[in-house]
């Protein structure tokens, strides 16, 4: 599937979206799809892959009950489900288009299935409507109080909201109903954010030992608790759990880039190169691709790097045609790589009114910096930094507001401050805040 | 980015795919408690698969409790081993007096031993609590994984090292450790909407297939001598139940334990309650089961069946499933007035020298619903005590599985070995 995503990227390039980024790269975009065809080796296409076989399956088999059967409103919602794991496995937005049409067939049938409003509120939480999301966990959540899963999709959008208050209520209610994997990697996300890390190693401890016997899951948990470990600097422990990961559930994705930024960190770039390579032929999510572009960049390849930073775009484009917002996480990235500042800072409004969250706030914090409003990003960093989250990107973002602030001393401390916590916390930025705590 | 992780996980990750390769794959959809809350199909070691209770037939004068966790073992999945979680407390309750609360609670803990990790680690040391005071600890077996790991662990027979892991205690002998699952039935039908695959049968006449051939579970035993439970009823009930800890955000500490799973009489949380309420059956005790009452008095099978097979079951009133399921056989299982789902079992009848498999329904008193022996076929006793057995509607419905794949023991702890990963007897029967 990633590759017919990609060969649909090289379609939608060639049919003039390449237009869309004019002006940003040297290289006229239009090489963008032939670099990526010639990438395309005959054995990808062999591959076939799936991370699970057994949802294509599963897809083909609802497909025909609800040929057999169009009333059939569980299969609708199941199918609905269905293709928004395939979504997961693949990074194949359409998936998401398809999971709405199936729910709502569903809602069509039965308005009163709980299990519809979930997934739904799911959907929703994929594509960041995060409001939205909101409202359908609490219609979830009205049909069936007792179950413990709605109380998920409720808490997730609420973080996003910068509700955290009852965001973390939601969490430990979520977990008092029925403790699970899902619940307690959701607490081990509050408690990371309230900066208790060893608290949040300890609950992510218990939501892989709910997840052992089950491959994906565990690998999905091993990834987490490895970047809680990463985000302090302990990039051995966070290796370990990457590697035991990628054992648990082989060419995982997610544990692959994780282990290219954890390589990174240990000075082995090529190795680096080749874990994000693979993550992003499997499925190519814009961060993967941004990451591999920035490796390019710090091994002294620029060409390479432009030519993955210019698939950023279209994959975009193809995010927003299924309905996901992307602004926040297109703004952070044209705002890291010096791109259409003005465009980026619009966005990030956008993106931080779409989600007041501490993230929201340090995009934008971000973005009006770099555009030179120091004065109005020092409101938002402050924001960012309220729940005492312990984020090195953050501290950095923080000590460039008080450096261009003219407060050297305040800058030279958040800079020392993010190193000391996670002294190769981006590839790009932790050069600059080592060259700048000095 | 960790956002989109989290959002992936509620969204179709572990929950729900846990909930959909079911439909499709054994491997996650075995024994009777199976397709249950989607938290708890996400948790296999936590999840109660089956429970049975019968005198020993070797040894009348105890009680045999067999309980069993972690769905659908497949004995070739390495690398991910199956064991105990370390993290969960397993229970399994005795009810004396018919007041569904627990009069004796058997609790058992499992911790793998840290050492150098190498994958396939499976032997782990467990201690149990009785009544919440230390009562006895041990060890698992290793899972039945292959020679080459035998010989690595220096075990010559898989059975007789295995069996010399049980532990006696006060006269009670445990066992814990990796297992057969020991319950048959034809899941995939069963799941097609109680689908038969004889046609123009009610399924009765065999032809089914037996998905839970070749799986494992892992399997907690208890042999009691029955003077320790008696009652002057002799008539106990038994149910089992996984706890995990409580844990919230602004703390450290774990505050105490929920209960994510239970189980006492088998296919109650598959047939008889709604989708909506499982997660919240799951964390109830018994003694707290009378909401779940009206469930039982118009159990959605038995609409299910009339639409398939014209069975004209009875849909509503349904008394004799409350009192059978709830209560007890009146004069036989009878335990009181109050409502409660446990397995119960009248132990002065002794156990029959020729079980039948029907139990009760075919005459044999010591088999279910009074108690529950490895080899009673609780799917197709059910399906016909739903159509309307008790009350006199007798419909030949079944699934086609009549018994397990490989012979039970004869001796504790009765289920027999696990499957070898090596061996993948699978890999042959498919």
């Amino acid at each position: 599937m990633p590759n017919k995503l990609l060969i649909g990227l090289a379609v939608l390039l060639a049919a003039g979206f390449a237009a869309f980024l004019g002006g940003v790269f040297v290289e006229p975009p239009a090489q963008a799809p032939s670099a990526l065809a010639a990438s395309q080796s005959a054995e990808d296409f062999k591959a076939g892959f799936a991370l699970d076989a057994s949802t294509a399956r599963l897809v083909e088999s609802l497909q025909a009950t609800l040929e057999a059967n169009p009333k059939d409103e569980h299969s609708w919602a199941l199918l609905g489900l269905a293709y928004q794991q395939r979504a997961r496995e693949t990074g194949d937005p359409s998936y998401y288009t398809k999971s709405g049409g199936a729910l709502d067939r569903a809602l069509r049938l039965d308005s009163s299935d709980s299990l519809v409003y979930s997934g739904l509120g799911s959907l929703a939480l994929s594509r960041h409507r995060f409001a939205l999301a909101l409202k359908l966990g609490r219609q979830a959540h009205a049909l069936s109080p007792t179950i413990a899963r709605n109380y998920g999709v409720i808490g997730d959008a609420e973080i996003e909201l910068g509700r955290y208050r009852s965001a973390f209520r939601d969490f430990d209610t979520m977990t008092r109903l029925q403790p699970s994997l899902s619940a307690y990697a959701r607490v081990s996300y509050g408690r990371e954010l309230i900066g208790h890390t060893a608290a949040a190693i300890t609950a992510m401890k218990l939501a892989l030992d709910a997840a052992t016997d089950t491959a994906e899951p565990a690998a999905w948990t091993r990834v987490q608790l490895g970047k809680l470990y990463f985000n302090h600097g302990r990039y051995r422990a966070a290796e370990r759990e990457f590697l035991l990961a990628n054992e648990t559930f082989p060419n995982y994705a997610y544990a692959l880039d994780a282990l290219a930024t954890t390589e990174a960190a240990l000075g082995r770039l090529r190795r680096a190169v080749g874990y994000e390579r693979r993550a992003v032929d499997l499925i190519p999510l814009p961060q993967y691709v941004a990451t591999l572009g920035d490796l390019y960049r710090v091994a002294g390849r620029p060409l390479l790097a432009r030519r993955q930073y210019a698939l950023i775009g279209a994959i975009e484009r193809l995010l927003r045609a299924n309905g996901v917002r992307v602004d926040l996480e297109i703004a952070q990235f044209d705002v890291d790589h010096g791109l259409r500042l003005t465009h980026a800072l619009a966005l990030a409004r956008i993106g931080q009114r779409q989600r007041p969250s501490i993230d929201g706030d340090d995009v934008l914090a971000w973005a009006l910096t770099r555009n030179g409003r120091c004065g109005a990003a020092l409101h938002y960093s402050q924001l960012a930094l309220r729940l005492g989250t312990q984020d090195a990107v953050k501290f950095f973002h923080r000590g460039m507001i008080d450096r261009c602030l003219g407060r050297h001393a305040a800058g030279r401390a958040w800079f020392r401050r993010a190193l000391a916590l996670n002294p190769r916390f981006s590839l790009l930025w932790a050069p600059v805040a080592r060259r700048y705590a000095a | 980015m960790r956002k989109l992780a989290l959002v992936f996980l509620v969204a179709a990750g572990a929950t729900l795919l846990a909930l959909f390769v079911g439909r499709l794959a054994p491997s996650s959809s075995s024994a009777s408690s199976h397709r249950e809350a989607p938290l708890i199909s996400e948790d296999p070691t936590a999840d109660n698969t089956d429970l049975y209770a019968f005198r020993s037939p070797d040894k009348p004068n105890t009680l045999t409790i067999v309980s069993n966790w972690i769905p659908g073992e497949d004995p070739a999945a390495g690398p991910n081993y199956y064991t105990f979680s370390q993290t969960a407390k397993y229970n399994i309750f005795v009810d004396r007096n018919g007041d569904g609360r627990p009069d004796l609670t058997y609790s058992f803990r499992f911790k793998t031993p840290t050492g150098p990790y190498f994958l396939g680690n499976t032997v782990q040391n467990w201690t149990a609590t009785l009544n919440g005071k230390p009562w006895a600890s041990g060890k698992t077996p290793m899972d039945n994984i292959g020679p080459r790991q035998q010989a690595l662990a220096k075990v010559r027979n898989y059975e007789t090292s295995a069996e010399a892991t049980i532990v006696h205690e006060n006269g009670v002998a445990i066992f814990a450790g990796q297992r057969d699952d020991p319950f048959f039935a034809d899941v995939g039908a069963i799941f097609d909407l109680v689908a038969i695959r004889k046609p123009g049968t009610t399924g009765n006449k065999g032809g089914g297939r037996d998905f839970l051939s070749g799986y494992n579970v892992h399997t907690i035993a208890l042999q009691i001598p029955i003077s320790q439970v008696d009652t002057p009823s002799h008539t106990i009930g038994v149910w089992s139940s996984t706890d995990r800890q409580d844990v919230v955000v602004n703390g450290v500490v774990h505050k105490g334990w929920t209960q994510v799973s239970r189980l006492g009489e088998p296919l109650v949380n598959e047939v008889v309650i709604p989708t909506g309420l499982k997660d919240l059956w799951n964390r109830t005790s018994p003694a707290n089961d009378a909401q779940f009452e009206k469930y039982y008095q118009t159990p959605i099978l038995a609409a299910v069946l009339n639409k398939l097979y014209k069975v004209d079951a009875p849909t509503t009133n349904r008394s004799d499933l409350v009192a059978v399921l709830g209560t007890g056989i009146p004069k036989v299982t009878y335990t009181g007035k109050t409502f409660a789902d446990e397995l119960r079992i009248n132990l002065s009848i002794p156990p029959a020298a020729h079980p039948k498999r029907m139990g009760v329904l075919a005459g044999d008193n010591a088999g279910f619903p009074n108690g529950r022996r490895l080899g009673d076929d609780v799917v197709d006793i059910e399906e016909q005590a739903v159509a309307g057995f008790l009350m006199g509607h007798k419909v030949p419905l079944g699934d086609g599985v009549n018994g397990n794949d490989v012979p039970y023991l004869t001796h504790f702890p009765y289920v027999a070995p696990p499957h070898q990963g090596y061996a993948n007897s699978k890999a042959t029967t498919a």
